[in-house]
């Protein structure tokens, strides 16, 4: 079933795309590794696909009135804001709103803080937490609004690599059990590694989309990111590392 | 934490009837209260009803729609140095009421000057809205507002720099200070409707500002229409806030001190503020229009004077002990 569906997306600052001529589908058990340099547009494409940027094109998302929308997809802005020195539970409990009331004691929020490993720090106030605790009870927030789809600006940037890996097997398990997500990634090892499906994006454009060793290719990475990489499978499934500049 | 909401309310409670029941006609308690509600004793029905009740329930309301609006600011900017008066609304109020003061309107039409404090207050809305657009962010709006108060504020400083009228320009200054002094039931009836009206509209705005603590494209991911929420802060902010200082005049730091004292209380979520912040709001006017009585009987010491006088170093305090809490 079709989760998100783009058609010819294009999202201008100006005159310039930043997003130019997007179309794709995201499905439910994908777990979807966005890809590309600084600037390649993809922050651009999630808020275009949810509708928090005029895009032109069609965005199955954006169509949706603010409420149901946010039934229907969950977003973890790059960006990690925690205005007000609340406690996490109150925090997380926020995933909750759009589905009533912002309630800590509600299943949903206990899931998501077991998910993410953060049963201890409930009581704790989000401030006090160091940045990468945070960016877990940000991620823990978007996953107690349990939607069909989950739409992740970088949330494994900053993480610890426990904290990395737990959060992208959180996703594959997500996607396993039949959800969507959609993660904006910079550690392509990570995303070949977790990801059921890449994305490439380069200047805008939608370049590469399949699954990690299709994308991953030489040629592309070359011109994408301008580097070379290492990549075998093990028995553990692909490793991917990159190791140098061709530029 | 749960009792927070309760222990305002009957502290408001109780400092409303202390404003009912302390003034310089010193009134015993039984004749003061069969005066108000079986409206024994001519005088003393004239001092209950038409100085003091009006007093006490102006001071409430003011209070409670500077503490209200000030929770929501802050919560909507995320920011708690914002207060009230930032979208340019209160000096828009004061300059119509110092237009009012000084063209001599308010000496010939008793409601002249809430009046022309309602219309500055809604002329500057109408400013902020087509400067900072009916969808623009949170810092066009401020940028708008200081703009507004800058202008506001210059504009009256000229009406009082070219006034030939020492007695206008002295009656100005002293209305500018804020008070509750000889307002009537008359200012009750005009002022209390758009303080209701704002205060209601404000109230709405909790789940919202929760959501915004996560910033304004989580909140927006959370099924929060923020240039509604916006639209609804602007007008509940202008309705109410131009209506207290319409009959109270200028009155600071209710509005940026309440909300930064009762956060803790309540947990810091922006929703739980907004009545508690109403509630606290009230106490504290009413408490400083008590203390303007009690300290300086016959000298008519201003409200606004003592709100800041004691709320500056409250102020200052707070700053103190958050500055070692973030070393």
């Amino acid at each position: 079933m079709t989760l998100l569906s783009l058609q010819n997306l294009t999202v201008r600052r100006g005159q310039c795309p930043v997003v130019d001529d997007v179309s794709l589908t995201v499905s439910r058990g994908e777990f979807v590794g966005l890809l590309g340099p600084n600037g390649a547009g993809k922050t651009s494409l999630l808020r275009g696909a949810l509708g928090l940027l005029p895009a032109e094109g069609r965005s199955s998302l954006a169509s949706l009135p603010p409420l149901a929308r946010a039934r229907a997809a969950a977003f973890l802005p790059q960006g990690r804001e925690i205005a007000w020195p609340v406690s996490v539970e109150v925090l997380v409990a926020l995933g909750r709103s759009p589905h009533g009331a912002a309630d800590p004691t509600d299943p949903a929020v206990n899931r998501a803080l077991a998910r993410m490993g953060l049963t201890a720090f409930r009581q704790r106030r989000a401030t006090e937490l160091s940045g990468g605790e945070q960016a877990r009870v940000l991620i823990a927030r978007a996953l107690a609004q349990e939607t069909p789809l989950l739409l992740a600006d970088e949330p494994v940037a900053g993480l610890d690599p426990e904290a990395q890996i737990r959060t992208m097997q959180v996703f594959a398990d997500l996607a396993a059990e039949g959800h969507g997500v959609v993660a904006a990634i910079h550690d392509l090892g990570l995303a070949a590694r977790h990801c059921s499906r890449l994305l490439l994006i380069h200047r805008g454009r939608l370049v590469a989309d399949g699954p990690p060793r299709e994308v991953l290719t030489d040629a592309a990475l070359a011109e994408v990111f301008g580097i070379k990489g290492f990549h075998t499978e093990t028995a553990d499934g692909p490793v991917f590392q990159p190791m140098g500049l061709v530029r | 934490m749960k009792l927070i909401l309760p222990l305002l309310a009957l502290l408001v409670a109780l400092l409303f009837a202390a404003s009912l029941l302390i003034g310089p006609a010193g009134l015993g308690l039984g004749e003061s209260l069969r005066a108000l509600f079986r409206g024994e004793g001519e005088a003393m029905v004239l001092v209950m009803r038409e100085i003091r009740l009006p007093r006490a329930i102006l001071g409430l309301m003011a209070g409670a729609v500077l503490g209200l609006s000030g929770a929501a600011m802050q919560g909507y900017l995320r920011n708690p140095l914002a207060e009230p008066g930032l979208i340019g609304v209160s000096s828009s109020a004061a300059l119509g009421a110092v237009l009012a003061l000084q063209t001599g309107l308010a000496a010939t039409l008793p409601l002249a000057l809430p009046l022309a404090a309602l219309a500055g207050a809604g002329a500057s809305v109408l400013l902020v809205l087509v400067m900072a657009g009916p969808r623009g962010g949170a810092l066009a709006l401020i940028l708008a507002g200081i703009a507004l108060s800058a202008l506001s504020g210059a504009v009256t400083s000229l009406v009082l720099n070219l006034s030939p009228n020492p007695f206008a320009a002295m009656e100005i200054v002293h209305w500018m200070m804020g008070s509750l002094a000889d307002r009537s039931m008359s200012h009750v009836w005009l002022a209390v409707p758009f303080m209701v009206a704002g205060m209601a509209a404000l109230l709405t705005l909790g789940r919202g500002l929760d959501a915004l603590t996560l910033g304004e494209d989580a909140a927006q991911s959370m099924g929060v229409n923020l240039p509604r929420l916006r639209l609804v802060l602007i007008l509940g902010t202008a309705a109410s806030v131009g209506a207290a200082v319409a009959v109270a005049g200028a009155v600071g730091f209710v509005g940026l001190v309440v909300p930064h004292l009762l956060r803790p209380l309540v947990g810091a979520r922006p929703s739980r503020l907004l009545p508690a912040a109403a509630l606290g709001g009230a106490a504290m006017l009413l408490a400083a229009d008590i203390a303007t009585r009690l300290i300086a009987p016959d000298r008519d010491l201003k409200l606004g004077v003592l709100t800041a006088l004691v709320g500056a170093p409250f102020f200052l305090h707070l700053i103190w002990r958050m500055r070692r809490v973030e070393a």
